[in-house]
């Protein structure tokens, strides 16, 4: 059966790949849970640039024109477009009428394998999608909207220009960080031009370190009755403006997680906001695409590092705007991942973390009542399979002696500097510590795309089932229906009925004549409340994970009708005598 | 029964402001337009379109001032925050004609921005054919969240081509027949056990059949009830994010690049002008500050004095010091800027009544005003059938907008009190200076750089913004002169009458200059003889 369906998709596959797939069946041979014959071969053990990302995301498309489609949503800062996968299966519906998930990465610049985590999990559904009946199933029920980058020119200047691990964090937009009317006068220097900014040691007679005579890419400090050799200058650099300090007006900066519009608040409550909600372009392109997408009820952005399922809320303040209720599901879907993805915790942002005022998973849940979690992606824990010791640096040391073979340290090397004089420029390149080794990327990327697909799975489906007849004579009767949510996110989250977010599910009959209409309360007590107003479309506030709602007409003639369920966040289904 | 002679008078006239004769009545936009335009023609005016709104209407910026205007300390005067505050925008057109021709002498000084009219859509309602009192712009908003945009805004039950009140007579009502005046509606007193009669709305029908009564405008979103400051999430004329339309981010925009601006005052229903903004230490220490900070009080404080000098109008019942979401109180409290606001016009107190629209009747019955008041008559309405529905009460626009004729010179006060706030900018100075030969070709330079102003260079609040520039002090001598003393120095305020302590030591024989200030504090320059 496998098989045959197997040679029918390839009969319609591009001529190119049959000699390849020929080859491979010869050659390869499937491990669990993989895409082993991928129509796009993707290799997951290195970093992609935008024009990278968007290569491989056009190929995708190409390749599963029924199940993926591809568009700029917008425009960045620097004019990129920032393209966004759609994948669902067309066949059964567009994907504006199925509950929706939204993942993106790479917000942080720096925080660079969001890109590609998103990008497997848009590789993974449509590779999968031939062979596999889950996925089969779930793009029939679900759409997912990836943008893998939505900070595609500062992901560049991550990669191409001179960076350290956490920079830039920011966009591209050059700002007046010192606050002396000039903006971005004073940036980082790559002094020894390896494209890495590094740290600067000099000798001096009166420093407190030595270095390590075991290991003399350490730096220590000596004991306090001890001279030391080197003093430490701070990061690579120079005094660009010539105001006594070292890179202190560059990219930047302002953080476009605190752009967001939910309760946003100005940089000086709320460090690197901008001027107000959705300043950046490329946040602005986001929220207009989920504004006009309704159907969008689960989101996922991925950050790095520390190994980190978030949810908000992210400030103390607004404690009061994430209800029990809701909380309950974020639970239940976060403790699954926590199993899925080994050494990640499930935390509260604002508790576990640090305040967060504007940030992006606060904006998802609080304006449009989406179950939104951040993954902090790496963690220490995968290197060795141990928590960590708290060692810091001595840690790294470890793993670049031992899994990295020294790949990850740029060694001390003499520099003249033009303020400084003669110093040691070096430490560790920009690509360790929060971004993962080549080696552990495929595997930590599928763990957190199937917390994400578990994630979408748990969006709301509905059903039309059990409808009963009873006559009620003088040519009366009554029909009842029950609408099941099989999953366990509401089609209404608690924040969205508080302030009618979106509107209301619609259970609608037709080819009847109806009477009167209600939502049916209690079945057993003949509880019911009846909508005056249009009953042949019964607005039902919400439909709650894992249970029923019901509804129930008095018709007076149909023999032959239809009912259908219409939710904004919950898809549609219908039921026909 | 003076009153009842007059009531009855109204009836039939052709109304207070809503006459036809341009020159008695406030402009249409076409009119302000044309006198915008004007001012433009002047050698100091720039007047540019900053956007145009969903109505297809400009939001113009009128920028006045001579020579290096983006160095010299701006006030920013903003009217048409709300959309039925008509006076607002002739007041902030008046001012700035009369800068430009009876006042150029300030420019030399201070810049001045001019933003006429933010809400150019709601306005054009003033001289529509149905007058209401309207807030919100063009674009299409689901103000009841019902899933339908806008569909139970105002219906003109008695065809007099204004939107008034209803009363529908009502046992459950809250309200009741003051016994002040009868033409005006009360709540009932339920703490001293009174019953109400009536129940009260805004003129309209239930079109969208949800027992609810206007409230889903046709209209779309407030600009003063918008911006980021305590946003209403969610509220009707709010919507669901701050600053997303075109008005509001095109003057954000544009704001954020004049670096000069050190105060704002905006004509709106917000005053801190007659008295200031109270203080309150618990609000103030709070991460999310909703208090105005302890020294800006004292600003404040001193700055309303001043108004109050100024202006005529003994205040009354000017309780309104700022609304979730509005401009005045942004520019403060998310822009960091000195915030100065009034409505420009009140009714003043007349006869001691405590009621505010008895009040206004009474003083507008003393004047023989006529047109401010619709008696209430009895109509026949279809979501209250065989009940006693009768519409009536003040007529939009009156209450909260001078007389046009009275406009001119509430204009020529508050032109004055915008002047006199000019003159108190921040004024940078150099004093004292010494230079001294201390010895083997070196010069020490000590001077004191002084604030000569009431005002600091940087309220308490401009201190903690990144969006005002600190005072940067430059020795314009080449680095490798300068043995002492830093060649570029950042100065995060200067206090009111205070001063900063400057000293370098130099090398060599060649005069040096320094140059010190911020674009909304102004710059001075000095050089030194060696």
């Amino acid at each position: 059966m496998k098989t045959t369906k197997l040679i029918v998709g390839l009969a319609f596959s591009a001529l190119s790949l049959t000699s390849i797939t020929a080859n491979a069946q010869d050659k390869f041979f499937q491990a669990v849970g993989t895409p082993y014959m991928p129509k796009v071969e993707i290799a997951f053990n290195r970093y992609y640039t935008y024009e990278g990302l968007v290569d491989n995301m056009k190929k995708i498309a190409a390749a599963h024109p029924d199940i993926a489609k591809i568009e700029s949503i917008g425009k960045s800062y620097e004019g990129r477009d920032m393209m966004t996968l759609t994948i669902t299966d067309f066949s059964t519906g567009p994907d504006t009428d199925k509950p929706a998930m939204w993942i993106d990465g790479n917000i942080h610049s720096n925080e660079i394998q969001g890109g590609e985590f998103a990008l497997y999990a848009a590789w993974y559904l449509t590779e999968m999608h031939a062979d596999n009946e889950f996925i089969q199933q779930l793009l029939k029920d679900k759409t997912f909207y990836i943008t893998p980058t939505i900070n595609p020119d500062a992901r560049n200047d991550f990669f191409n220009q001179p960076n350290t691990a956490n920079s830039p964090r920011s966009g591209m937009m050059v700002l007046d960080n010192d606050r002396d009317g000039l903006n971005g006068e004073d940036g980082m220097d790559d002094l020894d031009g390896d494209g890495h900014i590094t740290m600067m040691i000099r000798k001096s007679p009166t420093g407190r370190f030595i270095k390590d005579p075991q290991d003399p890419r350490k730096l220590i400090m000596v004991g306090a009755d001890k001279v030391g050799e080197y003093e430490m200058l701070g990061q690579e650099g120079t005094d660009g403006d010539g105001d006594g300090r070292v890179n202190d007006d560059g990219v930047g900066y302002y953080d476009p997680n605190r752009d967001w519009g939910w309760n946003w608040q100005p940089d000086y409550i709320q460090r690197g906001a901008l001027r107000y909600p959705f300043t950046l372009p490329e946040n602005r392109n986001i929220m207009e695409f989920v504004m006009k997408h309704p159907n969008i009820a689960g989101a996922q952005s991925f950050h790095n590092s520390g190994g980190m399922i978030l949810r908000g809320p992210g400030a103390e303040e607004d404690v009061s705007t994430y209800n029990r209720e809701d909380i309950r599901i974020y639970d239940a879907i976060a403790s699954k991942g926590e199993e899925m993805i080994p050494g990640y915790r499930y935390l509260t942002v604002y508790k576990d973390l640090y305040s967060v005022f504007g940030g992006e998973l606060d904006w998802f849940y609080g304006t449009r009542g989406v179950f939104t979690y951040s993954n902090e992606l790496m963690n220490s824990y995968l290197y060795f399979h141990k928590p960590s010791q708290g060692r810091g640096q001595d840690e790294m040391f470890e793993v670049d002696e031992l899994l990295t073979m020294g790949d990850a340290f740029v060694m001390w090397h003499e520099f003249e500097h033009p303020q400084f004089g003669t110093v040691e420029i070096g430490g560790f390149k920009k690509t360790f510590g929060r971004a993962h080794p080549g080696f552990l990327l495929e595997q930590d990327a599928h763990r957190n795309a199937a917390f994400t697909i578990y994630h979408a799975y748990h969006t709301p489906k509905l059903s039309v089932m059990d409808v009963k007849e009873e006559d009620l004579g003088g040519g009366l009767k009554a029909i009842t229906a029950t609408i099941f949510n099989e999953r366990l996110m509401p089609t209404h989250a608690s924040q969205d009925l508080k302030h009618h977010i979106e509107r209301p599910d619609y259970v609608t009959i037709s080819g009847a004549k109806v009477v009167a209409g209600f939502v049916v309360e209690d079945e057993d007590f003949k509880k019911f409340s009846e909508q005056k107003m249009n009953p042949e479309k019964i607005a039902v506030a919400n439909i709650p994970g894992m249970t029923a709602v019901k509804v129930k007409w008095i018709v007076s003639s149909g023999s032959n009708y239809t009912i259908t369920v219409d939710s904004a966040k919950g898809g549609k289904a219908s039921w026909k005598k | 029964m003076r009153k009842l002679i007059l009531s009855g008078l109204l009836i039939g006239s052709l109304g207070w402001s809503i006459s036809a004769n341009a020159q008695s009545d406030y402009p249409t936009l076409t009119q302000i337009n044309q006198r915008l335009q004007k001012i433009g023609t002047n050698a100091s005016a720039e007047l540019s379109s900053l956007t145009k709104t969903e109505g297809g209407k400009d939001i113009w910026v009128l920028k006045i001032g001579t020579g290096e205007v983006d160095n010299k300390p701006a006030i920013a005067v903003v009217g048409g925050a709300e959309g039925f505050h008509v006076t607002s925008v002739e007041l902030a057109l008046q001012f700035a004609e009369k800068l430009v021709s009876e006042h150029v002498d300030a420019l030399e000084t201070t810049t001045f921005y001019v933003f006429p009219n933010m809400s150019p859509d709601a306005y054009a309602q003033y001289h529509d054919a149905l007058k209401y009192e309207r807030r919100g712009n063009a674009v299409s908003v689901d103000h009841d969240r019902d899933g339908t945009a806008g569909d139970n805004g105002y219906t003109d039950l008695d065809g007099n081509g204004m939107i008034t009140w209803m009363r529908v007579e009502d046992p459950m009502g809250e309200y009741v027949i003051s016994k002040d005046d009868d033409r005006v509606m009360v709540k009932a007193d339920r703490s001293k056990g009174e019953a109400g009669t009536h129940s009260l709305y805004r003129e309209s029908k239930d079109d969208d059949h949800d027992g609810k009564f206007a409230e889903d405008l046709t209209e779309g979103i407030a600009f003063n009830k918008s911006l980021t400051y305590k946003f209403p999430v969610f509220e009707p004329l709010a919507g669901d994010i701050p600053v997303a339309q075109k008005e509001s981010r095109a003057l954000l925009d544009y704001l954020f690049d004049q670096w000069n601006i050190f105060a704002f005052v905006t004509f709106s229903p917000a005053n801190n002008l007659s008295s200031p903004l109270k203080y309150n230490a618990g609000d103030a220490r709070k991460r999310i500050v909703t208090s105005i900070l302890e020294k800006d009080q004292a600003l404040n404080a001193m700055v309303s004095g001043v108004y109050n000098e100024t202006i005529s109008e003994k205040p009354y019942q000017q309780t309104n010091q700022g609304t979730d979401g509005d401009f005045f109180q942004w520019a403060y409290f998310h822009f960091g800027r000195l915030s100065f606001g009034t409505p420009g016009y009140w009714t003043p107190e007349f006869k001691s009544k405590s009621n505010s629209d008895a009040n206004y009747l009474a003083w507008a019955d003393s004047l023989g005003w006529e047109g401010v008041y619709t008696p209430w008559k009895e109509i026949q309405h279809p979501d209250f059938p065989g009940k006693k529905v009768e519409v009536g009460g003040i007529n939009p626009f009156v209450k909260a907008n001078a007389p046009f004729d009275q406009v001119g010179e509430i204009a020529e006060e508050h032109t004055d009190f915008i002047l006199k706030l000019a003159e108190m900018q921040p004024k940078l100075e150099i004093h004292n200076v010494k230079v001294e030969d201390i010895g083997n070709g070196l010069t020490r330079i000590s001077a004191d750089l002084f604030n000569n102003s009431p005002i600091p260079t940087h309220s308490q609040m401009g201190e903690r913004s990144r969006w005002l520039r600190k005072v940067r002090v430059d020795l314009q001598a080449p680095a490798d002169r300068i043995v002492s003393g830093d060649k570029i120095q950042l100065i995060d305020v200067i206090g009111a009458y205070d001063k900063v302590e400057l000293s370098w030591i130099v090398k060599g024989k060649e005069d040096v200059s320094v140059k010190a200030g911020a674009s909304h504090a102004g710059f001075t320059q000095s050089t030194f003889k060696l």
